[in-house]
């Protein structure tokens, strides 16, 4: 393990109490399909405790009826210090996420910017940081399913970091949290499938040694993993992932999400670092009060 | 063809997003061209680029809605900035100069199409319509386009017919097989005559020298020839070897000069001079033959433009520059291909009037006067470096049979 990464000891989850595939908006939703809820919520539980045993800390937000997919909080926005971008939804579906991840927020003394109206963006579920050894935090934006292009640029003036934006081209791989996972400062799991040409060009530039995923490795959800320290929390471990994974130093730990997978996400979608510092400039995170 | 602006800002270069939307541009079969672009000082500042993008009406909707999704957005446009002129034959300052291009103006949030294109001109708007008026003619009161905002050119179509151009593309050389070349350009003409275009003929004095006099004449007979226009060197000799059978007191059949034939010339401007005009010579038989002969006997409307040396000269010809410059402006709409034969100065004029959309060959022996007129703008011409003479021949012989 070179440099560890600067984040990843705190993180946002909100129990799956009124999850379930509601409706259909990525190519894994099939609401005929159904969710077994003590599955779901076990499973949930198993993460939580992995995270914990990693050494993390969990936060949790309260779940709301109406929506059943703020179980997957990555996507409720982008934490860069003191400072919380709420996501803008593409669905209509999720829309009303948004007021409560800013409500949430505010309420424990983060100040909250907003993207402008027009503009679609998924929060960490569609932005991830990679600090190189040298050099300053790039943030690694998809686009095109679920946030807009342009998202990349508004957010680079807000958060006062580097953005860039890759398109994401399979819809399976629909947000970039499925396709790039930063290890520590030289390496990251990266799932080619999901970017065109030009993303793949971006992050071979951006990442000195990536751990690249086979197709199906890649819609085996191995990207959306939880990284705490020196332990990878993936859905599920190929064995040729797993092992280099250990050359590297890394400890892995497996946490079967199944029931989430049928809404299209896996332990990375379940979670929102609450540590990320994305810029030198950003304020101090607030200090954390009993949820 | 239609031209948009673009822009498109943020981490654009390290994402490769500009490049991805260059190459989409390209790939869609349009062009583009980056009319600004700001790069960001460090890795957090932004850049921004603003492109031209042009193309075909029905691949560039479609294309700029894609690049949209790569956050490329249209730029919005604004009216133009009508400033009413002040005095009579003066532009206001910033005023818009025009290139020769496909040009439309934004009124009223109303994209207007500029009725004839014509470079180094002033754009005026009137009652709707937008044309473009050389600076002369402009008047006070004229509301004048300044500024670039709401203006568009289209870009130029490339040669219509590009398999066939494309090898000649805008080189000029004297390294291409003539034969070939003449009958692309007999193939043009009757292109252009069946879309019920104008073929335009500017002729120097050494198509009559060079002996290119009579088949000229057969074309304009034949309703080849639309419109001509000349100066005072290529009428007179035209008629003095119709008349003397010389050409600047050659012997155009022989080619030895005859004796006393250096006054031929002036002789016959003279006897011109007393019919009072080249079609009362015409018709008191005075003149049988030649160019200008048949342009009168076939009602085909010529413009003579006079220069500083010319002797005489003819009662047709027009000394005024600029009387004479608006006098080939009059028959500028419509033309479609145009002919420059042997003429610099009359060549260069005549450019200079056309929209970039006319189908322009330059004859020449002089690789130069290509040159001059593509440098002068006229960047559609396309040059075709050979003796004149045989050049009129041989396209009169693929359009009308030998003769």
């Amino acid at each position: 393990v070179s440099d560890l990464l600067a984040w990843g000891r705190r993180y946002l989850m909100c129990p799956p109490q009124h999850f379930g595939v509601l409706y259909e908006i990525n190519p894994w939703m099939n609401r005929e399909v159904s969710v077994d809820p003590d599955e779901a919520r076990a499973q949930w539980d198993g993460l939580v405790g992995t995270l914990r045993d990693a050494g993390a800390e969990v936060v949790i937000m309260p779940p709301r009826a109406e929506v059943p997919d703020l179980v997957f909080t990555a996507n409720a926005g982008l934490v860069n210090g003191g400072q919380f971008v709420p996501s803008h939804f593409r669905h209509p579906e999720r829309r009303p996420e948004t007021s409560i991840n800013a409500a949430w927020f505010a309420a424990r003394g983060w100040h909250v910017d907003h993207l402008p109206d027009e503009l679609d963006h998924e929060g960490a579920g569609d932005a991830l940081p990679f600090t190189p050894e040298a050099g300053q935090t790039v943030l690694l934006s998809g686009y095109s399913f679920r946030s807009d292009a342009s998202a990349a640029t508004e957010l680079s003036t807000l958060l006062r970091c580097a953005v860039r934006p890759v398109q994401l081209v399979d819809p399976r791989l629909y947000h970039v949290d499925l396709t790039f996972c930063p290890l520590d400062r030289r390496r990251a799991i990266v799932a080619p499938l999901g970017w065109d040409d030009y993303g793949r060009k971006v992050v071979e530039a951006l990442v000195p040694e990536p751990l690249v995923l086979s197709d199906d490795e890649a819609l085996g959800f191995c990207a959306n993993s939880v990284v705490v320290g020196t332990t990878v929390v993936m859905p599920t471990v190929p064995p040729r992932v797993g092992r280099q994974l250990e050359r590297w130093g890394f400890t892995v730990a497996e946490c079967r999400v199944d029931e989430f997978l049928k809404a299209g996400g896996g332990c990375r979608c379940l979670t929102l670092a609450l540590d990320v510092v994305l810029s030198p400039e950003a304020p101090p995170a607030p200090v954390p009060t009993a949820p | 063809m239609g031209t948009e602006t673009i822009e498109v800002t943020g981490h654009i270069v390290d994402s490769l997003l500009l490049a991805k939307i260059l190459d989409s541009i390209l790939e869609a079969g349009c062009d583009y061209e980056i009319v600004e672009f700001r790069i960001g000082k460090t890795n957090l500042d932004t850049s921004q680029a603003r492109i031209e993008v042009s193309g075909g009406d029905e691949v560039l909707g479609p294309l700029l809605d894609a690049l949209q999704i790569h956050g490329a957005n249209r730029v919005a446009h604004t009216d133009a900035r009508l400033v009413p002129a002040e005095v009579d034959g003066v532009l206001p300052p910033g005023f818009y100069s025009t290139t020769n291009l496909a040009t439309e103006v934004r009124v009223d949030g109303q994209w207007l199409t500029v009725d004839n294109p014509e470079m180094d001109c002033a754009l005026v708007v009137l009652d709707g319509r937008a044309r473009t008026a050389p600076m002369h003619r402009v008047r006070a009161g004229d509301a004048v386009v300044v500024g670039s905002d709401g203006v568009r050119v289209r870009a130029p179509a490339h040669a219509r017919d590009t398999q066939v151009f494309e090898f000649m593309a805008s080189e000029v050389s004297s390294e291409k097989p003539k034969a070939l070349l003449v009958a692309k350009v007999a193939e043009r003409l009757r292109a252009a005559r069946e879309r019920g275009g104008k073929v335009l003929a500017v002729c120097g004095p050494a198509v009559v020298h060079t002996g290119g006099a009579p088949d000229l004449a057969r074309l304009v007979t034949a309703g080849w020839v639309d419109v001509l226009f000349a100066g005072n060197g290529f009428a007179t000799h035209d008629i003095e070897a119709s008349v003397l059978g010389t050409s600047l007191g050659v012997s155009v059949a022989e080619g030895v000069p005859t004796e006393g034939g250096h006054a031929n010339h002036i002789r016959v401007i003279n006897e011109i001079r007393r019919h009072g005009s080249i079609a009362a010579a015409v018709d008191a038989g005075f003149v049988s033959g030649g160019v200008m002969h048949a342009c009168v006997r076939a009602g085909v409307p010529f413009v003579l433009g006079g220069s500083i040396r010319d002797d005489g000269p003819l009662p047709d010809v027009i000394t005024d520059a600029v009387a004479a410059a608006d006098a080939l402006r009059e028959h500028v709409p419509g033309v479609e291909v145009a002919l420059m034969l042997a003429s610099t100065l009359h060549a260069i004029a005549t450019g200079n009037c056309l929209p970039a959309w006319v189908e322009t060959f330059c004859v020449d022996i002089n690789q130069a006067v290509v040159t001059k007129l593509a440098d002068r703008g006229s960047h559609q011409a396309l040059g075709i470096v050979t003796d004149v003479g045989p050049f009129v021949r041989q396209l009169a012989d693929h359009l009308l049979g030998a003769a």
